[in-house]
């Protein structure tokens, strides 16, 4: 005989609000089965839930059902008491008249009505429902951080720190990201190049971590705790191990005006080359795609000039697989490229650059040794204006969010201006100066007021060449005038976007994106650095624009959560995987394709002597993460899912 | 020589030379315009094989009889071109090894049948292709054109005149090639999904579910419109799924036995995100 007991909760006013919990309970007591009801303020507080396992323990009870908010907010809160009464957690279903009922209907009665029906059928579930006990997987105490930038350095550095091994996979041929292409720093104005440069060299030596620069991953299968990952090691055509990186091939390589993308193409690089000068590791690589040898047979100009001989052009990619407990996913942005802004003249003029091409010009090793010079002709412009939001929050023809950084960028730009050019004028357009964060504001105004920089609130109309000048059309909105500024230089504060490859990375690896490509947290509020896929991670500017300061908190936090989960040898996941009954299964082997795990195997059955009978599917409940693909594919009903069963759902159905 | 006659010689030969152990194929049915499926063992019975325009069943789901292919053995079979593509789907679907069949082609045009040049189902490739490309191209059912006009309510009350006939006989599942399920979720009554008696929820949730099971797998052979006692216009159901699937997926079932099953595959690069 069931014995369920049926807990209403209020939710204060959440539930109580609109439902009468009272008629709930009251509807619930005459429900057959039901052996105790009642209701209370808060069920999830301390005296709630110590009254749920009295109940338990007095009655006798057979199942539990909480009439409360979602499953996701409680489900495991409520689960744990029961276990403590001594009920298997699964005995325990929730009935979420908060989400699905009071907060989204108007008349109360209806509500109540439909908070019954919700119930009861709850009720109807649990009375079939079995004890299931966890399943036990084991974990790979190994992580992988995929992206050099300063997120995946710092979170590869603190989950090496704890004593965990690390692979660390970056792209391109060193370490860095964009923080190795900067100048100085808001809000300290320290050197970009000065603090990131030991980070790279300490990542690079630590004996937890495994750097692998150059590098793509290339598949990620498994799950939590069991990842398969292969990593493609793109061919440097230069012998890590024997290069000492004294640079002479650098030297002689004859191809010199290739556009460095390190410099944002305002500097220029050779064929074998290092992104910069401080590159991790400062091994070469040769750009195949311009160098001579490989595109006419002849040169080797650097395999003569290497006295270790450690050029191979024969060299090939190589993939190394490795078995991987947790993921964070570092992989950082891009800036939106600016093209698309005809009316300021980015691409068509010389002198209107981007933020990046400005950093690259303050910085002291960038490849005007920090002097600001016109790309046009090479002079120090008198007269710079920066326009912000270049892309960011217009919907029309940019992204709608706020970028986040470029009113602190500009603004150190402007100042990185004043300090270095003492006669420069800046202007910057703004729509509003956003300079929320420890010590950002007082940064703004120190540039107002100490160095000078002229702010006017208003968006620019258009961007022309007259007698070598820039000319700058925009509206002063808070004089109400427009204004046109003679101009040497224009810089545009360009929206920061997610790499061009997000999206199809986000399916290599299996987590979500949002429309623009930012990877999806698991919940915005409480659970930012986990990623929907259990066991991937999330850190920096992959996610949403990010300043340095949040990047690295974010790293900090996922490194926190992996090692969270290394901290234990063994895993308990939920027993909800699929069982295939072999009887009815008719071989289609539907579910095996359908199932995005790969957890359904062909299982031969054969008779006494070894003879066939017929081949069937069958789950390995390992690698099933009860996402109940295949159940509902299954034409026959074979499959069934634990704690879902078909008896469950169709008791519930007709609860309703 | 007529085609009859070319094939009727071709299958003496293929049970005589041991080949096949049978060859599945049509002979004469209760009234002249009908024909019965015809199984062959001995080149003696061929004498009775009958081919000519009135052969228009499927036969390939008789390959899938309880034991017939499991010794290995071949087993030769008249086809059409729907039928060619239901081979293909088993396939696919590990019912049957392409490579134990035989397939003894033809097609029908008004009263002329002609035969079909190939042995093994991938050896229609050309052909297979080419009626995805017609089915494409091919001028809507003027009933299907009726019923797309219809308000939602107009066509319920079509499908609920039309289903009200149903006696649940189950002879459309037993006539189709590609309901072969040991057990179908009919006769599963632990949960009873589908109501058994005959009333509109029962009926209604019979009819969809076995639309729903052979979309994207139906070749719309019309065996099982045929089979239907109460005339039920099953085809219309069919020709409907046809085209939703064309259209949503530009999957034309039964094209190749490569050909991934539509509604159980799933591609990584789908622009959906809520594909992993
Ligand atoms: C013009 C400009 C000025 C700025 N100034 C400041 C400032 O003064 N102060 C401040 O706090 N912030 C500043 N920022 C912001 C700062 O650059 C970012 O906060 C920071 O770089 C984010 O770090 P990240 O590691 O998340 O991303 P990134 O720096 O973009 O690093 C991501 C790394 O991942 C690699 N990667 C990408 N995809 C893959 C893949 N599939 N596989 C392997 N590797 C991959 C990339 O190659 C890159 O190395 C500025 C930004 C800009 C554009
Ligand atoms: S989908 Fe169903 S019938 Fe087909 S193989 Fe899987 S369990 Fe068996
Ligand atoms: S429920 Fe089915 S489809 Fe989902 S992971 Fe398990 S076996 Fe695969
Ligand atoms: S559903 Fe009907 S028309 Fe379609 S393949 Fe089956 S029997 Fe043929
Ligand atoms: S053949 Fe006709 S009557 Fe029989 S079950 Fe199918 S649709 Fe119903």
């Amino acid at each position: 005989m069931a014995k369920i007991g049926v807990f209403v909760c209020h939710c204060g006013e959440n539930i109580a609000g609109k439902i009468d919990c009272k008629q709930l309970t009251a509807a619930m007591e005459q429900h057959p089965g039901v052996a105790v009801a009642f209701d209370y303020k808060y069920f999830c507080a301390d005296p709630g839930q110590e009254s749920v396992k009295k109940a338990i323990r007095d009655n006798n009870l057979t199942g539990v059902v909480m009439a409360a908010c979602s499953p996701r907010m409680h489900e495991a809160t409520f689960r744990k008491a029961c276990a403590e009464a001594g009920l298997n957690p699964y005995l325990c279903e929730i009935a979420n008249i908060r989400e699905q009922c009071s907060w989204v209907h108007t008349d109360g009665e209806q509500a109540t009505q439909k908070a019954v029906e919700i119930t009861r059928s709850m009720v109807e579930k649990v009375k079939l429902n079995n004890n299931l006990q966890p399943i036990e997987v084991p974990v790979t105490r190994k992580a992988l951080v995929i992206g050099g930038g300063i997120a995946g350095i710092q979170a590869a550095l603190d989950i090496a720190n704890a004593g965990r091994e690390v692979v660390l996979v970056e792209r391109e041929a060193s370490l860095g990201g964009h923080m190795s292409q900067l100048s100085e720093t808001f809000p300290t104005l320290d050197c970009s190049q000065c603090i990131m440069t030991p980070r790279m060299v300490e990542a690079a030596q630590h004996p937890k971590i495994k750097v692998l620069t150059y590098a793509e991953v290339e598949s990620v299968d498994g799950y939590i705790g069991n990842f398969k990952v292969k990593v493609r090691m793109k061919s440097r055509f230069v012998d890590m191990h024997t290069c000492t990186g004294c640079g002479d091939c650098i030297i002689k390589c004859p191809i010199k005006k290739i556009p460095s993308e390190f410099d944002c193409a305002i500097g220029k690089r050779t064929a074998i080359y290092t992104p910069f000068a401080q590159a991790v590791p400062n091994t070469p690589v040769i750009d195949k795609a311009n160098c001579t040898y490989f595109k006419t047979g002849k040169c080797k100009i650097c395999a003569k000039i290497c006295e270790l001989n450690a050029i191979n052009f024969d060299m090939q990619d190589e993939i190394i697989d490795f078995e991987i407990g947790a993921i964070v996913v570092a992989t950082g942005f891009q800036v939106q490229d600016n093209s698309v802004y005809g009316e300021y003249g980015y691409g068509k003029y010389k002198d209107v650059i981007n933020g990046l091409q400005f950093e690259r010009f303050a910085s002291a090793s960038g490849p005007t040794a920090g002097k600001i010079l016109r790309p046009s002709d090479g002079k120090e412009p008198e007269t710079v204006v920066f326009i912000q939001c270049a892309g960011s929050r217009d919907a029309a023809k940019g992204v709608r969010y706020c970028s986040k950084i470029c009113c602190m960028y500009t603004a150190k730009h402007a100042m990185l201006y004043a300090h270095k050019v003492h006669t420069g004028k800046a202007h910057i357009f703004y729509m509003d100066i956003r300079a929320a964060g420890k010590g950002y504001d007082e940064f703004t105004r120190r540039g107002i007021e100490e160095d000078e920089t002229s702010y006017l609130r208003g968006r620019v109309s258009k961007v022309w060449e007259e007698n070598g000048k820039l000319m700058v059309r925009g509206v002063d909105t808070l004089l109400g005038k427009p204004v046109v500024i003679a101009a040497d230089m224009v810089v545009l504060a360009t929206a920061m976007v997610p790499q061009p490859d997000a999206k199809d990375f986000a399916k290599v690896i299996g987590i979500g994106y949002d429309e623009y490509g930012f990877y999806n947290e698991a919940h915005l509020k409480l659970r930012p650095v986990e990623s929907s896929t259990a066991g991937i991670f999330l850190a920096g500017a992959c996610q949403s624009p990010k300043d340095i300061p949040d990047s690295v908190s974010q790293a900090s936090a996922a490194a926190s959560k992996v090692l969270a989960l290394f901290s234990k040898e063994k895993l308990e996941r939920e027993p909800v995987v699929a069982t295939n009954n072999e009887a009815t299964c008719a071989g289609c082997w539907g579910c095996v394709l359908a199932c995005p795990y790969n957890a359904i195997d062909r299982k031969d059955i054969v008779d006494r002597s070894g003879k066939l009978i017929k081949r069937v599917a069958s789950v390995n409940p390992g690698l099933c993460q009860g996402c109940g693909t295949c159940v509902t594919f299954c034409r026959s009903h074979s499959l069934d899912l634990a704690g879902f069963t078909e008896k469950q759902i169709f008791a519930e159905v007709m609860g309703l | 020589m007529s085609t009859q006659e070319t094939y009727k010689t071709k299958v003496k030969e293929l049970l005589s030379s041991g080949k096949v152990k049978m060859v599945i194929g049509y002979k004469a049915g209760t009234t002249a315009d009908r024909r019965r499926p015809h199984f062959m063992r001995t080149p003696e019975e061929v004498d009775q094989l009958v081919l000519d325009s009135a052969c228009i069943t499927n036969l390939s789901g008789y390959l899938l009889s309880e034991g017939l292919l499991s010794d290995g053995k071949e087993i030769a079979v008249f086809l059409k071109p729907d039928g060619i593509r239901s081979i293909n789907i088993l396939a696919a679907e590990a019912q049957l090894q392409s490579n134990q069949v035989v397939v003894l082609g033809f097609d029908i045009n008004g009263s002329e049948i002609s035969a079909l040049q190939g042995e093994r189902a991938s050896d229609f490739q050309a052909l297979t292709s080419s009626s995805n490309e017609a089915r494409l191209h091919k001028q809507q059912h003027p009933e299907s054109a009726r019923l797309e006009q219809m308000t939602p309510a107009e066509r319920f009350a079509y499908w609920e005149d039309a289903f009200s006939r149903c006696i649940k006989c189950y002879a459309c599942r037993q006539a189709c090639p590609m309901c072969y399920c040991r057990r179908c979720i009919v006769d599963n009554n632990q949960p009873q999904w589908v109501n058994t008696s005959s009333h509109t929820l029962g009926n209604f949730e019979w009819n969809i579910v076995r639309a729903f099971h052979l979309a994207g797998r139906c070749v719309e052979c019309g065996n099982c419109g045929r089979a239907c006692p109460v005339n039920i216009p099953l085809g219309l159901l069919n020709m409907k799924m046809t085209d939703e699937v064309l259209q949503s997926f530009n999957h034309y079932p039964g094209v190749s036995e490569t050909q991934e099953p539509v509604l159980a595959s799933f591609k990584k690069n789908d622009s959906e995100t809520f594909i992993l």
